[in-house]
């Protein structure tokens, strides 16, 4: 793997790292005050939150591009301020944070309702405030499906295609993830390329759901002991 | 109980059932075979000729009751499925080298390809944009430039050499905002997205959103070349009139009207 391989992969670590973090504490948040709400709309909140994952990625990037373009509302007041988005690595952030946002989001909440309500009212009975009860008692309980779906939402960003195109173009060097360069590869010929960064995603994604795998064993045995 | 029943309903009255089945088949079967005359041609072209051959299609359409079906795309694209099997028919390429690789691959009929049409470049943006882009030069200072990917779609290439030839690439890769097709990059400047583009004379003149600011000169620019071939994939007789098609006066009207050079006959 030459110098401009290993640039690729470093490029698409940080963007989805970068995303990854960006939706960490929004996502988990989302999840706790979707799993405590009763109230009218729930499941309709709950659907729109999904959306993502079961939309074409073009079409939720058709929508990015609509919000986001240069001529469009938000893409209009962002570049009057000097931001560019669009065909820069901050669409490709943004794109892949909304498409892995909902699988954060889905695992955290179920795990957030599969804590016993009254271990959190005993808390709250021994004095603990809502924000303590939540980092002393919720998020221990809960954090397997946290950590779960943040690497969900990781390995999403790190494959993530479809929006990424459409929102920051194919761009070499400057926007080309893993999964753009090898579509790149096969669209110019280097199909020798395209495998080999093929078998680096491969690599990847079994090293962090491997990772992932020994983390949460690790903790199990070290609380049960 | 219960159970005998649901069997039974499943089973029930089969005589009716594989009658009226055969009735549907008997029905389908006549169907298929008068809509036998009329076969089905598989065309993949440039992107840049999706007018020309939509309208060229039509017409084929009315006056042989055949029916076109087209893909459009980057010629390096559709080269590289046709050499993976794809079931095109007829293949019209922005590019001499991409039918090359695909008559080295022994898929073009032989004697059946002909340099069909050529091409000229342009430089565009936004019909909005106040950028005064008077000469080549100007091309440096454009935040972002539309092109063809220039390492595998014609158009990009085309407009890569051009720029190679003006000592201009170095210094304006750097904002390329490389293309699927050259209708993507004509789509990434009427959009505002995109400073400028280099596209095709013809991809200039469908868009009421975009404003041409340069005419790429002939001799400046590299020889653009359209061949259109029948290959071997093809299967019945409409495959071939369609080739031949291309070639009528009637498709030459078509392709004149929007911008292309009509290179057989010359």
């Amino acid at each position: 793997m030459g110098a401009e391989e290993l640039r690729v992969v470093l490029f698409t670590l940080q963007m989805a790292a970068t995303a990854t973090a960006a939706i960490l504490v929004p996502g988990v948040a989302a999840a706790f005050l979707l799993a405590g709400y009763r109230g009218p709309g729930k499941s309709a909140l709950e659907t729109l939150l999904s959306l993502p994952l079961v939309l074409p990625p073009t079409a939720v990037g058709l929508a990015l591009l609509e919000l986001l373009g240069r001529n469009r509302p938000i893409g209009a007041w962002l570049a009057a301020r000097g931001i560019e988005v669009v065909f820069t690595w901050k669409a490709v952030v943004l794109a892949t944070a909304v498409m892995s946002f909902p699988l954060l989001v889905r695992s955290a909440r179920t795990a957030f309702e599969e804590v016993d309500p009254r271990l959190v009212g005993l808390a709250r009975t021994l004095g603990c405030g809502p924000l303590a009860a939540f980092f002393r008692v919720t998020l221990p309980l809960a954090w397997r499906g946290v950590l779960a779906g943040t690497v969900l939402a990781f390995s999403r960003a790190l494959g993530e295609f479809g929006a990424t195109i459409m929102l920051a173009g194919n761009i070499p060097g400057r926007t080309q993830t893993l999964a753009l360069a090898i579509f790149h590869d096969t669209q110019v010929g280097r199909d020798g390329r395209a495998g080999a960064l093929a078998a680096v995603t491969v690599a990847l994604a079994f090293a962090t759901l491997w990772t992932t795998e020994w983390l949460v064993r690790r903790r199990s045995r070290a609380e049960g002991a | 109980m219960l159970c005998s029943r649901i069997s039974s309903r499943w089973s029930g009255r089969p005589d009716i059932e594989r009658r009226s089945f055969v009735a549907a088949l008997t029905t389908l079967l006549a169907a298929a075979s008068t809509a036998r005359a009329a076969e089905e041609v598989v065309v993949f072209a440039a992107a840049s000729l999706a007018d020309a051959l939509r309208e060229i299609g039509r017409a084929f359409e009315a006056r042989t009751g055949h029916r076109v079906v087209l893909s459009l795309g980057g010629s390096n694209d559709l080269a590289r499925q046709i050499r993976a099997g794809a079931p095109a028919e007829v293949f019209v390429s922005a590019s001499a080298e991409r039918m090359d690789e695909v008559e080295r691959a022994g898929l073009v009929r032989a004697g059946d390809r002909v340099n069909l049409l050529s091409n000229r470049l342009v430089v565009v943006v936004p019909v909005t944009a106040a950028t005064a882009l008077a000469r080549a030069e100007d091309l440096v200072g454009v935040g972002r430039l539309a092109l063809g990917d220039p390492e595998a779609v014609p158009a990009g290439i085309y407009a890569r050499q051009w720029l190679e030839k003006r000592g201009l690439w170095e210094r304006v890769r750097d904002r390329v905002v490389p293309t699927l097709d050259v209708r993507a990059a004509l789509a990434a400047v009427e959009s505002g997205n995109a400073d400028a583009g280099i596209v095709y004379r013809t991809d200039a003149a469908i868009s009421k959103r975009v404003r041409v600011v340069l005419d790429v000169p002939v001799e400046e620019a590299p020889r653009i070349v359209y061949p259109a071939a029948l290959l071997t994939a093809s299967r019945g007789p409409a495959a071939r009139a369609f080739y031949e098609h291309l070639r009528s006066p009637a498709a030459r009207g078509v392709f004149e009207r929007l911008g292309f050079e009509f290179l057989p006959g010359r």
